[in-house]
């Protein structure tokens, strides 16, 4: 059974150069839960997370989180949204600079007044939850591409998030590693409660965790709910999303044309 | 003609926007010092980069450069037996222009390029992004350190430049030449006053500030504006920082010359 919803969508429209990339979004996202963003790529999910974290403005009236408007934040309410949230991303986001435990360290340095030792401790707890305990004095540049995203997801932990938003968690990821993040996530469900948002294109990796299943194409979104009602979905471009057809729709010459000439104008 | 007009409204417009970005870039970073993070840290990190790491190719430069002065001081003062002026010539040129210019460009391409590079980086690879996200202030974090950095390392930077290039002057002219060092250090003190260096300080402070401020800037809106997140947009940020800054440092050098002449 699905909780209250922590997030609520009413309507998203958004705009890249004039072009439209979300259209009328409209879902809820349930707390404590973990529901899964899905859709091929350039569908507008990863546009979508942007307005969700506020790294995209939001116009008015359009995303709610626990009933206040996000896109009337001033900079002190998005501070402090965004310090209930945290936010992995897809190549993981890491400091070049620092070590890994440095970097699961600029959160807590800069909103705690806590000791340089227990900063550290901290870090290194959070790097044991994702299986790096022992890499904590790596630079990123010496981990693999599993381990910086794993890295990212304990720094994006690390001040005990309501919300954590993760994309793309398995792209550019062998099975075995993606399915450890997958679990990992479960997990963090699980043991935390906490109110997880996925976007991603892996079908299995999707179905594997989620509660709650958003599919999107095009800017708009064509079938939500739990996973067993998405297999049960009957829209054809679901059901070709789910087969893995590959898109034998003619291409539509006007659209092909007007997005050439607005890429030269 | 409708057309043009549009067009060049439309240009107008842009820069305009452009130029309000900057500015409000400037102010943000400015604000950053009274916002966290702490910036002792950084900001002795940033010097040690900016600063430490600049003494040998600010020395070089400042070495042949006052070498070459007196050299070519010697030659013109000779020609009306003043050659005992040529300490005068140096340390007047190196003070109120050279030094301030030299350590400028060369701390321009040295760390600005450097600086542009590294954040142009976290820009396209989402770090500014997850900064944003964790609900730091990526420009108190990021460009308020470099800024208080490039404020102090630059003029000191500029003292030891003409240190040095005044040291690379006597070298020729006393050493060489055969200039007394009675007189070379004579002329100097005597023609060398309080607003001469005050010139060359004031000269510093303004060039750290516009170096700083582009090749930072142009760092943190690497591919905004083109929306492409690529390597080469980096390599674009960083010449574009590195010829704007330098021309920057060049113009307002002739604007404050003129406005403290």
């Amino acid at each position: 059974m699905l909780t209250p919803s922590i997030i609520e969508i009413r309507g998203l429209d958004s705009y890249y150069r004039g072009r439209r990339v979300l259209d009328g979004i409209r879902f809820e996202i349930p707390g404590n839960q973990v529901t899964v963003i899905m859709g091929v790529s350039g569908c507008g999910k990863t546009t979508l997370l942007r307005h969700l974290v506020g790294l995209k403005p939001t116009e008015r009236g359009r995303v709610f989180v626990d009933g206040e408007d996000l896109g009337g934040f001033g900079e002190q309410k998005l501070q402090a949204y965004r310090s209930r949230i945290g936010v992995l991303f897809q190549s993981g986001a890491l400091f070049n600079s620092l070590t890994v435990a440095e970097n699961i360290g600029v959160p807590l340095k800069v909103h705690t007044r806590l000791p340089e030792e227990t900063i550290r401790i901290m870090a290194l707890i959070k790097l044991n939850m994702v299986g790096l305990a022992k890499f904590g004095d790596f630079m990123p540049s010496q981990l693999s591409g599993g381990m910086r995203k794993r890295a990212g997801l304990a720094r994006a932990l690390a001040m005990d998030p309501e919300i954590l938003f993760v994309d793309e968690p398995s792209s550019g990821l062998d099975p075995i590693t993606a399915a450890g993040l997958d679990r990992l996530i479960v997990e963090l469900r699980e043991t935390l409660g906490m109110t997880i948002v996925v976007v991603t294109h892996e079908l299995e990796s999707a179905f594997h965790i989620a509660d709650q299943i958003v599919v999107m194409d095009e800017g708009r979104v064509i079938a939500a709910g739990a996973p067993e009602e998405i297999r049960a979905a009957d829209d054809p471009r679901v059901r070709q999303f789910l087969s893995r057809e590959t898109d034998l729709r003619p291409p539509d010459l006007d659209d092909y044309l007007s997005i050439i000439l607005a890429r030269n104008r | 003609m409708t057309r043009q007009i549009t067009q060049l409204g439309a240009f107008a417009l842009e820069q305009l926007a452009y130029l309000g970005r900057m500015g409000l870039f400037l102010i943000h970073s400015v604000r950053g010092i009274a916002r966290p993070p702490g910036k002792f840290g950084p900001v002795v990190k940033q010097i040690q980069f900016i600063g430490t790491r600049s003494f040998v190719i600010i020395g070089f430069t400042a070495a042949f450069s006052g070498m070459v002065l007196a050299l070519q001081g010697y030659y013109t003062l000779s020609k009306f037996g003043s050659e005992g002026l040529v300490g005068s010539a140096v340390a007047l040129s190196l003070i109120r222009e050279l030094g301030p210019v030299l350590s400028a460009l060369m701390v321009t391409g040295r760390a600005g390029s450097a600086m542009c590079a590294e954040i142009g980086i976290m820009r396209i690879e989402e770090q500014i992004d997850a900064i944003e996200c964790m609900a730091i202030d990526p420009k108190a974090y990021l460009v308020t350190p470099r800024l208080l950095a490039g404020l102090i390392a630059l003029p000191l930077l500029t003292a030891y430049c003409n240190v040095v290039g005044i040291f690379g002057g006597y070298l020729v002219g006393v050493e060489l030449l055969g200039v007394s060092a009675g007189s070379f250090f004579d002329g100097m003190e005597t023609s060398v006053v309080w607003e001469d260096v005050r010139m060359g300080i004031v000269k510093s402070f303004v060039f750290a500030l516009l170096m700083i401020w582009i090749c930072t800037y142009k760092g943190y809106y690497t591919g905004v504006d083109r929306g492409s997140f690529g390597a080469e947009e980096v390599s674009r940020a960083t010449t574009s920082a590195v010829v704007l800054a330098s021309i920057s440092i060049l113009v307002s050098d002739y604007v404050v010359t003129s406005i403290m002449l």
